[in-house]
């Protein structure tokens, strides 16, 4: 894809969801001048954007709307629902194009389609009156490309640009000879006429009206047919055709040369018939120009010089062959053309803060002085000078080095870091969506949208959010009249809510429902097999609600459309651990749910403290180390099979490293314990270690392929004497 | 003239402008029998164009222009086929 197509695509997205938003604010307060004025020039940008690509069908479609919106702007009425839905619904439809072009690279084939469709939508969603609409927008022409295609019939072929021409009824006022400027195209292939209006007769027709709907279809690229046709601005749609968008076409053509191909191998072998060199010769022409025709001159080619092989030695042997190649490679050709494209997630651009690529070039500058000071101070090595001064020189620029690092690493952080209202500002549509489908009224409240993340996280966050925030609205919210016997409001409250801790994010999503029945989520575990009903009895309710996380459980009685299809938390936890967070619930029956995920602020960087234990160096993720003691063996205590030692009068357990981790350790010796104490899920925790290290800026890899499953492992880093780090998950060590 | 009527045969001739749109349609709604031949035309206005569609009625040729005739004559015939 060109750089100008992936400005389009990035541009295009942002005025998407500017329009989005300004459409939602416009909901709520229906009467908002500023936010219709931004919708307004969010789509006419948008329609720019369009018009610059030569994307018609797009054009003309937010062309429709934009007129809508401008509609609005000149009158005082509050804005409609059913408008601001069908403009909402053109921008999800430009949403889908923009997708199916970065997946593809071209404009949809079926655009055309959909504009008509769309603009139609948006023309019955407002009364305007019909001269005004014809004045607003072209008419729709349907299937014109079909007509075109039908008309033009064995010229259909290779990249062409169509051209739809509706000229002004008011045309033949103002000079203009509409055909005659058709005629003017350079490389025409076929002209179609019809009349605007197919029951017009020659009784009724005016001839100062211009009533006529030009097709044509030219050779010519697109850029010379637009320049020609500049005059007639938006009442001529003009669109490029690449061999893609033409499948229908295409196959036909396709069989028809398959067909011819065939006959010229059977022609060959019929070994009764007579004149070889005669058959040899006609049938490696007709082949080679079948396969000319359907524009494979290379395959021709190899054809041809198969031919003359054939004719050489007499024999039919080299052509059939040769054939019989061509038609193997224009299947499987066929065949990979007809497979859908991979839907591969194509990599998005970002925008970035220009002071942000800045401070990137200042350190990049610094860098290279640190550099240039280290080949200095080596040289200097290299000739023996005064080692010690050469080493304090050393140490001084590792120390600049260590602050450049640092900051390198943040400016490159702040780079791909977005705000949550990215991925926020999507749910107040879908949740009324998903409301209405269940027949439901919920608000949403969004807090702490400006919360920051890094933007792989943010991006792959909206999966997981949008499924817990449709099992709220689905199982969670009760209906009105359930709301109405538990004395609730009749519409029910959906709070979505990001915030930053420490180094991680937190996002909980809260209802007002009718929360969890445990009792059911037990029953539930037990049929399903979950867990033994000893087990399910025994268990906390916190812990049975957290089943709902597990593997296949659903609760629901009914299987909605929305929810419930098998696809359950257990989803939601997966793409959360995936980012390297972790997500849990809460819940009080009549009162709400809460779920909430916990996610790392970074992919890339983690902070760990390291430790020593049985020899062997590990990491602790810094955000979960509270603090260091040493405490006197004496004052460790056993408890059941574990231990526990007191930390300023609270009863803390103990687990020791190396035996947690299965490595044989040796404590007898020593009078007290070096011991970590960390936090995980809200509980506190002592690790004893051998030795306490020092803290570390880390990029983490997390564990493939066989140590893949290995529990108790987040991941391992390279320190700087070239030891493998394994940096240690504490919440697995401790559950 | 570029339109003349003449045995009932209504001919375009040399290149016809806007206004014989009109006058065509005159001509045919007051002959509604004529005959119309375009071989002496070069070139047409498209109300004249659009006339010649909306009569529906076959037109002699070959034109005298080469766009009419290769371009024009067989869109009216694709859309006099439909009819």
């Amino acid at each position: 894809m060109n750089e100008f197509m992936e400005q389009f695509l990035l541009e295009s997205r942002e005025l998407i969801v500017q329009a989005i938003d300004d459409l939602m604010a416009l909901e709520a307060k229906p009467g908002d001048k500023e936010s219709l004025d931004g919708a307004f020039r969010a789509f006419h940008t948008l329609k720019g954007a369009a018009g610059i690509v030569e994307f018609a069908a797009m054009a003309r479609t937010l062309h429709a709307a934009e007129d809508i919106l401008a509609l609005l702007r000149s009158s005082t009425g509050a804005v409609s629902p059913n408008v601001l839905n069908e403009c909402l619904a053109c921008l999800d439809l430009t949403s889908r194009w923009l997708d199916a072009m970065q997946a593809n690279g071209g404009t949809p084939p079926t655009a055309e389609a959909d504009a008509d469709e769309m603009i139609a939508r948006l023309a019955g969603s407002m009364d305007i009156d019909e001269s005004e609409k014809a004045v607003a927008a072209i008419p729709p022409g349907g299937d014109w490309l079909n007509r075109l295609q039908n008309a033009a019939g064995d010229q259909f072929f290779g990249t062409l640009t169509a051209v739809r021409l509706v000229p002004d009824p008011e045309a033949f006022f103002h000079g203009k000879d509409p055909i005659s400027a058709i005629a003017s195209l350079p490389k025409l292939l076929i002209v179609d006429l019809a009349p605007t209006d197919p029951a017009i007769s020659l009784e009724a027709m005016n001839t100062f009206s211009c009533n006529l709907e030009i097709l044509a279809l030219t050779r010519a690229p697109i850029g010379e047919i637009r320049e020609a046709l500049h005059g007639f601005g938006d009442r001529a749609e003009i669109c490029q055709l690449i061999p893609s968008q033409m499948p229908a076409l295409d196959a036909d053509h396709l069989a028809r040369a398959t067909a011819i191909l065939e006959a010229q191998i059977g022609l060959l072998r019929e070994e009764e018939l007579g004149g070889l060199l005669g058959r040899l010769a006609s049938a490696g022409r007709a082949s080679a120009n079948t396969l000319r025709y359907i524009g494979k001159s290379a395959l021709a080619a190899e054809i041809e010089a198969a031919s003359a092989v054939a004719l050489a030695q007499g024999k039919a042997g080299p052509l059939i062959t040769a054939i019989e190649t061509a038609l193997q490679r224009e299947a499987t050709s066929t065949q990979s053309t007809n497979t859908p494209t991979a839907q591969i997630a194509a990599s998005r651009a970002l925008r970035v803060d220009m002071d942000r690529i800045d401070a990137l070039v200042r350190l990049t500058g610094e860098l290279l002085v640190v550099k240039n000071t280290i080949g200095h101070l080596a040289r200097k090595l290299q000739n023996h000078e005064g080692p010690e001064a050469v080493s304090s020189a050393l140490h001084d620029q590792h120390a600049r080095f260590d602050r450049l690092t640092a900051e390198l690493q943040r400016a490159v952080l702040r780079i791909r870091v977005l705000p949550l209202r990215t991925v926020f500002r999507r749910f107040p549509r879908l949740v009324r969506e998903i409301a209405g489908d269940v027949g439901k009224t919920v608000r949403l409240i969004i807090e702490g949208e400006g919360t920051e993340a890094d933007a792989t996280i943010v991006d792959a966050l909206f999966e997981p959010l949008l499924h817990v925030l449709r099992n709220a609205v689905d199982h969670g919210i009760e209906t009105s009249a359930g709301r109405e016997l538990a004395a609730k409001p009749a519409m029910g409250t959906v709070i979505v809510r990001g915030r930053q801790d420490a180094e991680n994010i937190l996002i909980e999503i809260e209802d007002d429902g009718a929360g969890i029945d445990v009792d059911r989520i037990r029953t539930v575990a037990a049929a399903r097999g979950i867990a033994s009903e000893e087990a399910l009895s025994a268990m906390p309710d916190a812990e049975a609600v957290d089943l709902i996380f597990s593997a296949g459980f659903s609760t629901a009685a009914t299987v909605t459309g929305l929810s419930g299809r098998g696809v359950g938390m257990d989803s939601v936890r997966a793409a959360v651990g995936r980012l390297g967070g972790t997500a849990g619930v809460r819940s009080r029956r009549g009162i709400g749910t809460t779920v909430s995920l916990v996610l790392p602020f970074s992919l890339m960087m983690t902070r760990v403290m390291t430790v020593e234990a049985a020899g062997q160096a590990f990491g602790l993720p810094l955000d979960s180390v509270l603090e260091t003691t040493i405490v006197s063996r004496s004052a460790i205590a056993p408890i059941g099979s574990g231990r526990a030692f007191v930390l300023r009068e609270r009863t803390i357990p103990l687990i020791n490293l190396a035996e947690a981790l299965g490595l044989t350790c040796d404590e007898a010796d020593r009078q007290s314990a070096k011991i970590v104490v960390v936090s995980t899920s809200g509980q506190i925790g002592g690790l004893e270690v051998d030795r306490l290290g020092e803290r570390l800026d880390v990029m983490l890899k997390p564990m493939e392929g066989l140590l893949g499953g290995m529990r108790s492992v987040s991941g391992t880093t390279l320190l700087g004497d070239g030891r493998v780090l394994v940096v240690l998950d504490l919440q697995e060590l401790f559950a | 003239m570029t339109i003349a009527l003449q045995d009932n045969v209504i001919r375009l001739i040399g290149s016809c402008p806007a206004e014989d749109g009109e006058t065509l349609l005159q001509h045919l709604l007051t002959n509604p029998a004529a005959q119309i031949d375009w071989q002496g035309c070069e070139s047409a206005h498209t109300t004249v164009i659009q006339v010649l569609l909306v009569s529906g009625r076959t037109v002699r040729g070959p034109a005298g222009g080469p766009f009419l005739e290769r371009f024009i004559g067989p869109a009216l015939a694709r859309f006099n086929r439909q009819v």
